[in-house]
């Protein structure tokens, strides 16, 4: 795809993505009217229609859009850093590195104001990717080691969340929403939290495309390019924590999305590492909003987590990926 | 896989056998002997014995002996369930919490709790026990399906090792998200007793635990005579192992059967305990060498007394609130999966 397509493709999305924002206000436990929508929209006036849409549904879908654009650029830098299709801020346990230790900050420290939790978020993720990259000598060798080291590593932390959670007892269903990924009841204020880490996250990573794109040759070949290795790889892997540090605390884990939405703009083939990620992150806003408008729309009146949709959406694209052996297989036996 | 000794001589096998005899009697008197309840050395054996008092008798004889029966039953099906697979699969790191076995299991008793809450709780309370006698042939279901749909997935494609796992791999990861989600979106009645279950625990297991195990073991032991020689060819690639004359296909099935079975089984009575499958056969290997029944019969030994003393040190460490066993196996287990997992791709 040329420049012009990559644009247009985007364009496009963006007003796919725009439709399910729409489409997300009239959907609900209450249906809305496009008519009264709209109206509300350009003019509230108070009534329930107009804080339905205006406290509930609207800020609801906007975190939803900055949210699946945050983890698809995750997992679109994760991909190119690793040079493996697999790798996923779920798979290379990112996502849990960063959701256990807040959990049990909210259990054992319930004073400490959540405005910290992207950094704790932060910090558990790199902790965790760290070590899956540790074990699977930096995500470059088999695509198995990366997988098993990443999900051993939220079987880990899964493990004590779960104990965590046991402990907790009555709260501990408002904490297993949140686990189970979703944006039920996010407001405004959940938006503006999350959005300055998407925003660094998209915004870093387009600015910093060509060290990304140099990723995708070896490691020999971009050291001959004069990229400085040392210095680089753990700079792009804090970049690709980022936006989860974001998502993490807001939305909880939603599956998958940071795996699916890079594959699918990569089909598409647009030109240059730019456009790889524009379109994983237009993509990835997508496929949450829309996502989200199904979860509280298939059960009404009760609803879904995010994290069910994406992931029975998103689990196939896996399973496509072994199939079709876009893997590096090499060393495999039958 | 290669252990550094390679072929034990009869002699060191038999002390070998002997000391683990020795540590499975100890172990198995600790658990009975010590506790959060505190009674004297001299009362546990008058129970034991036929006497004792009623308080002591139940303390003993229906909380600690059958946990501690379902707990050795389950320790043998973890790790024998591991060393089949890792045995088929030629995957050193293959277990069936990192294979969408327990996952699968852990899908179908979530499902079941949450519908027999739905179809049973408003207005009556004595159907509700319907879950505890059906959860583990719940979980039995689930990790089969899991395991066939695995097994499917990877087939298309011939049977290869590391499509096998990633698909387990896949497949756990979305039957995983699945099951949160439910328990997010309806749990509410019951989420305590799905998170114990959930976190991989012995607690408050019933003579009903090990009796639901109990078929299973006999089955999958009485097995073993049967899959001894396909098991020593499947080591092998599928041609190598064809010109050896096996029906590579049929034997390979058989085992995962076996093998799935034996871990679902045990996902169901006790819930995901991770890591078990993976570790025991790794240190059974690693001291029977390259004996290979030898390694076997270690690997139902060791995962009986690992089960045995991460449950009495999960009881006696966390006192009132216990540390369920699936925690105590992921915290000890995950250091050494790692290191595995570096040294040996």
């Amino acid at each position: 795809m040329s420049s012009r397509q990559s644009s247009l493709a985007i364009g496009l999305i963006v007003m796919a993505s725009m439709l399910a924002v729409m489409l997300g206000l009239l959907v609900g436990a209450k249906p809305i009217s496009i008519e009264t929508a709209f109206r509300v929209l350009l003019a509230p006036d108070g009534k329930i229609e107009s804080i339905l849409v205006w406290t509930l549904r609207l800020p609801r879908s906007l975190t939803a859009v900055a949210g699946g654009a945050g983890l698809a650029v995750s997992g679109y830098v994760l991909q190119t850093l690793t040079r493996n299709p697999l790798a996923d801020p779920g798979i290379t346990g990112v996502t849990s590195g960063a959701v256990a230790p807040i959990v049990c900050c909210f259990v054992f420290v319930p004073w400490l104001s959540p405005i910290y939790y992207p950094f704790i978020g932060l910090a558990g993720g790199l902790a965790a990717a760290s070590v899956t990259f540790w074990v699977s000598r930096g995500g470059q060798g088999r695509p198995l080691q990366l997988a098993l080291g990443g999900v051993s590593i939220s079987l880990f932390l899964g493990a004590i969340t779960t104990y965590v959670l046991l402990l907790t007892g009555p709260q501990s269903a408002s904490l297993l929403f949140w686990l189970a990924g979703g944006f039920q009841g996010r407001t405004w204020s959940h938006l503006a939290y999350m959005l300055p880490w998407t925003i660094t996250g998209v915004v870093g990573a387009l600015a910093l495309r060509r060290v990304i794109g140099m990723f995708m040759l070896s490691d020999h070949a971009a050291a001959g390019m004069g990229l400085q290795l040392g210095l680089w790889k753990p700079l792009i892997l804090i970049l690709a924590v980022i936006p989860v540090a974001g998502v993490a605390p807001v939305a909880g884990p939603v599956a998958f999305v940071g795996l699916a939405a890079p594959h699918v703009a990569r089909l598409l083939k647009p030109q240059g590492t730019g456009w790889e990620i524009g379109l994983s992150a237009a993509l990835g806003a997508l496929i949450v909003t829309v996502a989200d408008v199904i979860a509280r729309s298939v059960a009404i009146p009760r609803e879904l987590p995010v994290g069910i949709i994406t992931a029975l959406l998103g689990g196939p694209v896996f399973i496509y990926l072994i199939q079709r052996g876009q893997l590096n297989l090499a060393g495999e036996t039958r | 896989m290669s252990a550094s000794v390679s072929t034990r001589g009869g002699s060191a096998a038999v002390w070998m056998v002997a000391a683990l005899a020795a540590l499975a009697v100890l172990s198995l008197a600790a658990a009975i002997f010590l506790g959060v309840a505190d009674i004297p050395i001299a009362d546990v054996v008058a129970v034991l014995t036929g006497s004792g008092s009623s308080e002591a008798r139940s303390i003993i004889l229906d909380i600690r002996l059958p946990r501690i029966v379902t707990g050795i039953l389950a320790g043998i099906h973890f790790s024998l369930a591991g060393y089949l697979l890792q045995t088929i699969t030629r995957n050193p790191l293959a277990d069936p919490s990192l294979m969408g076995v327990s996952q699968g299991a852990t899908l179908s008793v979530t499902i079941f709790l949450l519908f027999t809450v739905y179809i049973f709780q408003p207005g009556s309370n004595t159907l509700a026990e319907l879950p505890v006698a059906w959860l583990p042939a719940a979980g039995l279901a689930g990790g089969m399906l899991a395991g066939g749909a695995i097994y499917l997935l990877a087939f298309r494609l011939g049977l290869s090792a590391l499509r096998i796992t990633l698909c387990g791999v896949a497949v756990g990861a979305v039957l995983h998200a699945v099951a949160i989600g439910l328990i997010a979106g309806w749990g509410s009645a019951r989420i305590e007793i799905i998170l114990e279950w959930l976190s991989g625990s012995l607690y408050a297991r019933s003579w009903d635990h090990a009796l639901f195990l109990l078929p299973f073991t006999i089955a999958g032991l009485a097995m073993l005579p049967v899959i001894y020689r396909p098991l020593m060819l499947l080591q092998f690639d599928a041609p190598v192992a064809r010109s050896f004359g096996l029906a590579y296909r049929r034997q390979f099935t058989l085992v995962l059967i076996v093998s799935c079975a034996l871990a679902a089984s045990a996902v169901g009575a006790v819930g995901p305990v991770v890591f078990v499958g993976l570790i025991v056969p790794h240190l059974a290997r690693f001291l029977a060498g390259r004996n290979f029944i030898l390694s076997l019969a270690l690997t139902i030994v060791l995962g009986a007394i690992i089960v045995t003393l991460g449950d009495l040190a999960g009881r006696l460490l966390g006192q009132a609130e216990e540390i369920p066993i699936g925690v105590v196996t992921a915290v000890f287990g995950v250091p050494l999966l790692l290191a595995l997992l570096r040294k040996t791709m």
